[in-house]
């Protein structure tokens, strides 16, 4: 990547608030401007009012006489504080401006990236860490934050003070101009390089750190099982040695600070020493007023201390454009993108025919794939597909949700080829339970209306009852206001499941898939919804996957799947006659039946 | 990271300084009065250069301004030079030792912190969130030393400046010193007033933080149920929601720090027009010269930095006071099992126990362990277990079965002593177990839990954790026991494998292989284990199994059973309901009964061939 790519997209994140950012630079400058001439009224007050010195330029004996000076001297001192107060303002203006730009952009920034994270590719997802897309999104936002809030004005500060003394020491007397600037590069210098140098001690520093935790974090977590072995000691001192490495990577870097700023201080104070010395030389040949050595000595302080920041700061920048890289990849990553010309006049609700012809997908090389897998459900049927674990029963609902995108076939709802419809016009036809299903740090009602906004209560405690969780959730002491999630109550997988199944109902979609979406389920409860959703028969054409023979038998076609190709198909009746999986499923009854009447002999 | 952030929102700000619960905190400085000393002096001496400084440049400015071309400015040079010198060794050491103090102190409190959480029974843990603890020993302890290590330097150096600045401008010309001085008032208070605006709205900014770390989060862990449901557009409502709140509060933020400079310029730019007009004054009636003039300057403009510093101070300390009592609950924190006096007693005279008995000098053999009507409850009123009496002796299996939540779990934390039971007894050989030594007793217990908890570090470590001194030999000889030998040659690094956080590059079973070999290892009298039930490959099914049946020979087991085989070898079966035993017996007897353990094998039995014949494939 070229080095001006990272500046570039710098440029482009500040887009819409470039002009505030000029308008604080602007406030900034008058600030620097209204402060620069406090130096110049105490030296001119000191040569020409104070010690009697006759005016030589003709542009200042224009404006004051040493009379006038001599006898306006309180106004003098009202004129410093009001050019203070009024830079004051123009201060406080330019860092209200530059918040405001930098928190605009960076609002703008976590939204973008929010919507982003939304709509990539499942594809990104599956192998992106969570972790690691958080951090981009938060710490690194925050970098960013903190670079375009703080170090772009201090680096600005920094060269609008110099730009702005250095001409009026020039015109006072570049001899001295020279002798009171010639150590600040070097000031800037040693902070660009000391930073650079010391990089790996910051490193160590924060892997010592992060080994310190992460051992922390062990043993809280193992927490049982150092009780269990009684191994108290021997954990104090794992951890003693992991505090003991923080404790000297701590110190080295205290020891790397206390060379950085005692060398940077030194510099500074030579540089004011040269001023000093060299001005009092001068003043002691009559090269210059004893008034111009003071004006002299004032700005090197006030431009000194930002220079030295500036070093610091420049090293910094490095980071913020790491960061933003880093939060470019993410927006630059791919998102799901729809066929251009999808098919017109498409009803609001479909009817939920569905045809699967010769699909193939490979997930990846090895792993859950689906070979020319085809079969099809009228509307309102139910096709229940069983299978071991990895045959590539939950590609299937992967592929109907668009999660993924079929490499050979076609599938088809209502006729329409799947890849030409527009994923969310896909997905809003299609009410889907998750094996491990999703809650939202909600309340239970908001999770369960999540589809339906719209929804009366009624109809949800309806369906909460269907899916046999509504007296689970009158027991919590909120009831349906209950928070779920980290700041709430905790729901077991059944009780999760639960909920996903009523949050599903609710939808009323023209095709439901369940995913192996009784898992965390017992047995009574499984039968009950299931009822419930074979007295509902007819309402939506319904995927279920599951393993247990009473929850599919009832359905109008089963599809025994194996290595993502049909090994059976047919109704329960068929497939009891076939020789198979699902007639060995079938036999385990009586395989228990004759178990225990050997048990019952036994006794 | 972001977990130990998202536990600092609790941070509440207390206006009033705590003498009591500071001086517990300053307790940790006491070893190192000395450094504390060395810094003091180092802050001294700053102050000094920092005074001198200004007071050079006026008394260069008199000379010259005097003696003209007969000036002699050398001695000017030299003396700045020493200056310069001594301010880069002084600023070199006081970091240095303010480092050392803040570092060794957060060494301490961290180290003490940890030795007391060791010690702190399992109610403490199931009460509080692991990142809440890691946030104790992390950024409490990080602040606190920080505090420790600085305040003092700041606070030394703060008054020696100010006194410093006053008595060189008192003898300067005193009139002119006081009417410098009345800027100080207005100073102290503009400071403390920003200082403490800035402290509650740059935490209103960390709150809004954290919540905007939660959504994306979120956005990200149920991607697939959001773009199932559609709903990205209202997810996006709702997280602008939360980053218009970030916004409004960090500008609210930005907008209060970025007037304190200004506001602080400007009141010290009154003094220096003070010095200008009554000082020229001054100057042109004799009585001060330009120089000294120049020294008013300076030091008026210095007025700043130490009262600025103080307060931040101050404002600082009264911020971490919610860190100093957060530290000190988990100090103070009464280790609630522990042994009692009378046992603590007869382990300090160990040396006079018979060489077969256990460190508190009763036998080291266990025969038996009993419960008598045990009873209970996690919160008071609501019991999780009651009237439960059961016995085990040497060489038996008991077997819990039941319903999740019906007891079964406590009742093997209170066999391992993770808690104490609050009705009845729990005796060991006739002993009551409070009676026995804590440590002896639960280094008898071998335990592998549902989900086995494993280090980061290498199988080996991980096997030897259940005895430290154990060989390599002897590890490998304990993975062979179990049938984890196996699987463990077929890796890459063998015995060297990482097996990575949380044991997350193993499968579930092979973790519960390897926690097996680690309880053989330690040779347990009594072992503990709650099966696993998460489904495991049938190979590894098979080998789990007679792994057990090997363990548990000649030992009194408890086992939270989940599989057929398990129960059926056992020698007592418990079916546990609602905090009861509700039936007990052997497997042929309770199968007669047909009652509770009836549906329940019946239900197991069905799901275990099911997913075998799954398993099996065509």
């Amino acid at each position: 990547m070229l080095w001006t790519h990272k500046y570039r997209m710098l440029w482009r994140q500040m887009a819409g608030h470039r002009l505030r950012y000029g308008a604080a630079l602007l406030a900034l400058g008058v600030a620097i401007g209204l402060t620069f001439v406090v130096p110049l009224i105490i030296g001119v007050t000191i040569d020409h009012g104070l010690r009697g010195k006759p005016i030589e330029r003709p542009w200042l004996a224009s404006i004051v006489t040493p009379e006038t000076l001599r006898n306006g001297l309180w106004q003098l001192g009202l004129l410093i504080v009001a050019l203070t107060a009024a830079a004051a303002v123009f201060m406080h203006l330019e860092g209200v401006l530059a918040s405001r730009a930098s928190e605009s952009i960076v609002r703008r920034l976590r939204d973008t990236l929010f919507d982003r994270l939304q709509h990539l590719t499942c594809r990104y997802h599956d192998q992106a860490e969570t972790g690691d897309l958080v951090q981009r999104c938060t710490s690194d936002v925050e970098t960013t934050r903190s670079f375009l809030a703080t170090q772009v004005i201090e680096i600005v500060r920094a060269s609008a003070n110099l730009l702005i003394a250095l001409p009026v020491l020039f015109w006072l007397n570049w001899r001295l101009a020279i002798v009171s600037t010639c150590v600040l590069p070097l000031i800037v210098g040693f902070a660009l390089v000391f930073f650079r140098i010391v990089q790996s001690t910051f490193k160590a520093m924060d892997e010592a750190e992060g080994a310190l935790t992460a051992r922390l974090q062990e043993n809280l977590t193992n927490i049982r099982v150092v009780r269990a072995f009684a191994r108290q000691a021997f954990e104090q001192e794992k951890f003693d040695v992991r505090n003991a490495d923080h404790r000297r990577k701590h110190w080295k870097l205290y020891q790397v600070f206390s060379v950085y700023w005692s060398v940077s201080d030194f510099l500074v104070f030579i540089q004011m020493g040269l001023a000093l010395i060299f001005g009092a030389a001068f003043v002691a040949g009559g090269t210059i007023p004893v008034g111009e050595l003071v004006t002299f000595w004032l700005y090197v302080g006030i431009m000194v201390w930002p220079v030295r920041q500036m070093g610091r700061t420049l090293s910094e920048l490095g980071k913020a454009l790491v960061a933003l890289q880093r939060i470019d990849e993410v927006l630059s990553a791919p998102v799901e993108q729809d066929a251009p010309d999808p098919p017109a006049g498409l009803p609001d609700r479909l009817e939920g025919r569905l045809a699967f012809r010769g699909v193939t997908f490979g997930h990846q090389d090895d792993q859950a794939v689906l070979h020319d897998l085809s079969f099809e459900a009228e509307p309102g049927q139910t096709l229940a597909i069983l299978g071991p674990s990895g045959s590539g029963k939950s590609t299937i609902v992967n592929l109907l949700l668009r999660f993924y995108d079929a490499e050979a076939g076609v599938i088809e709802i209502d006729g329409y080829d799947l890849s030409r419809l527009p994923r969310k016009y896909v997905r809003s036809q299609i009410g889907a339970v998750m094996q491990e299903p999703f809650l939202y740090s909600k309340s239970l009602r908001d999770n369960l209306k999540l589809g339906r906004h719209e929804a009366p209560d009624e109809d949800m405690i309806d369906v909460a009852n269907s899916a046999a969780v509504h007296d689970a959730i009158e027991q919590f002491d909120d009831g349906y206001d209950t928070l779920v999630g980290e700041r709430g109550v905790t729901l077991s997988g059944g009780q999760r499941q639960r909920v996903a199944i009523a949050r599903a109902l609710l939808q009323d979609k023209p095709v439901m898939v369940l995913d192996d979406a009784f898992s965390a389920v017992d047995t009574r409860t499984e039968a009950m919804i299931v009822n419930f959703l074979r007295r509902r028969k007819g309402r939506a054409t319904t995927i279920l996957i599951a393993h247990r023979l009473s929850t599919l038998m009832h359905a109008d076609r089963i599809i025994v799947l194996d290595h993502g190709r049909v090994t059976q198909q047919g109704t329960h009746e068929e497939l009891l006659r076939t020789e198979g999986l699902y007639q060995r499923l079938w036999h385990i009854q009586t395989d228990l039946e004759d178990d225990l009447k050997q048990e019952m002999a036994a006794v | 990271m972001s977990q130990a952030t998202s536990f600092e929102d609790e941070h509440v700000v207390h206006s009033r300084f705590d003498l009591a619960l500071w001086r517990k905190i300053l307790a940790f400085g006491r070893p190192y009065l000395g450094l504390f000393a060395a810094l003091a002096g180092v802050a001294v001496l700053v102050a000094g250069c920092e005074v001198a400084l200004p007071l050079l440049v006026g008394s260069v400015i008199d000379h010259v301004a005097e003696h003209g071309v007969n000036s002699t400015i050398w001695p000017y040079a030299v003396g700045f030079l020493a200056l310069s010198v001594g301010f880069a060794v002084l600023i070199f050491t006081f970091i240095g030792l303010a480092g050392r103090l803040s570092i060794a102190i957060c060494y301490d409190i961290r180290e003490a912190s940890f030795r007391h959480l060791q010690q702190l029974h399992f109610g403490y843990y199931d009460q509080r969130a692991v990142g809440w603890l890691m946030a104790r020993l992390t950024s409490d302890c990080n602040l606190l030393s920080r505090i420790m290590g600085w305040s003092l330097l700041d606070v030394v150096w703060g008054v020696c400046m100010l006194v410093g600045i006053t008595v060189a401008m008192l003898i300067l010309n005193w009139k002119l010193a006081l009417a410098v001085l009345v800027v100080v008032p207005p100073l102290v208070l503009v400071c403390r007033w920003f200082q403490w605006r800035l402290l509650f709205s740059s935490r209103k900014v960390r709150k809004a933080n954290s919540h905007l770390t939660a959504g994306f989060n979120e956005s990200i862990q149920g991607v697939k149920t959001t773009k199932s449901l559609v709903r990205e557009a209202r997810n996006l409502e709702e997280f602008q929601e939360l980053s218009d709140t970030m916004f409004l509060d960090s500008m609210r933020n930005a907008v209060y720090a970025a007037a304190f400079w200004p506001v602080l310029l400007t009141i010290c730019s009154a003094a220096t027009g003070v010095v200008l007009w009554y000082g020229g004054l001054n100057v042109m009636a004799g009585t001060l010269t330009v120089g000294q003039l120049v020294m008013f300057i300076g030091l008026a403009t210095e007025f700043s930095n130490p009262i600025q510093e103080m307060s931040r101070t101050v404002t600082m300390i009264l911020g971490a006071q919610a860190s100093a009592e957060r530290i000190q609950q988990v100090l103070e924190h009464e280790p609630a099992i522990r042994d009692s006096d009378d046992v603590r007693q007869r382990i300090a005279g160990r040396r006079d126990h018979p060489a077969d008995a256990a460190e508190d000098g009763m036998p080291a053999t266990i025969r038996n362990v009993r419960f008598e009507d045990v009873g209970f409850a996690y919160k008071p009123g609501q019991p999780v277990l009651s009237d439960c009496s059961l016995t085990a002796e040497a060489g038996q299996t008991i077997a819990l079965v039941g319903p999740t939540g019906g007891g079964k779990s406590t009742i093997v934390s209170l066999l391992c002593r993770f808690y104490e039971p609050q009705e009845g007894r729990i005796l060991i050989d006739g002993t009551e177990y409070r009676q026995r030594s804590l440590a002896w007793y639960q280094s008898q217990l071998g335990i592998v839990l549902q989900t086995p908890q494993l280090f980061n570090d290498t199988i080996r470590e991980n096997i030897r954790y259940g005895r430290l001194d154990a060989s390599d030999e002897q590890v490998v000889e304990a993975a062979r026991l179990v049938n984890a030998d196996g699987f463990i040659a077929d890796l890459a690094d063998g015995y060297d494998t990482k097996v990575g956080e949380g044991g997350n590059q193993l499968s579930t079973g092979q973790k519960q292989l390897i926690a097996l070999a680690r309880a053989v290892l330690s040779d347990p009298q009594i072992f503990v284990m709650d099966e696993a039930t998460s489904s495991v490959d049938t190979e590894t099914e098979k080998l789990i199994q007679s792994a057990v049946d090997q363990v548990l020979q000649g030992r009194i087991a408890f086992v939270i059973a989940h599989r057929l085989s398990t129960v059926k070898n056992a020698d007592q079966i418990l079916v546990i309901d609602d905090g009861r035993i509700v039936e007990r017996g052997t497997h042929h007897e309770l199968i007669a009964r047909e009652g509770r353990y009836f549906s329940l094998y019946t239900n197991q039995f069905t799901e275990e061939h099911e997913a075998r014949i799954l398993a099996a494939r065509d």
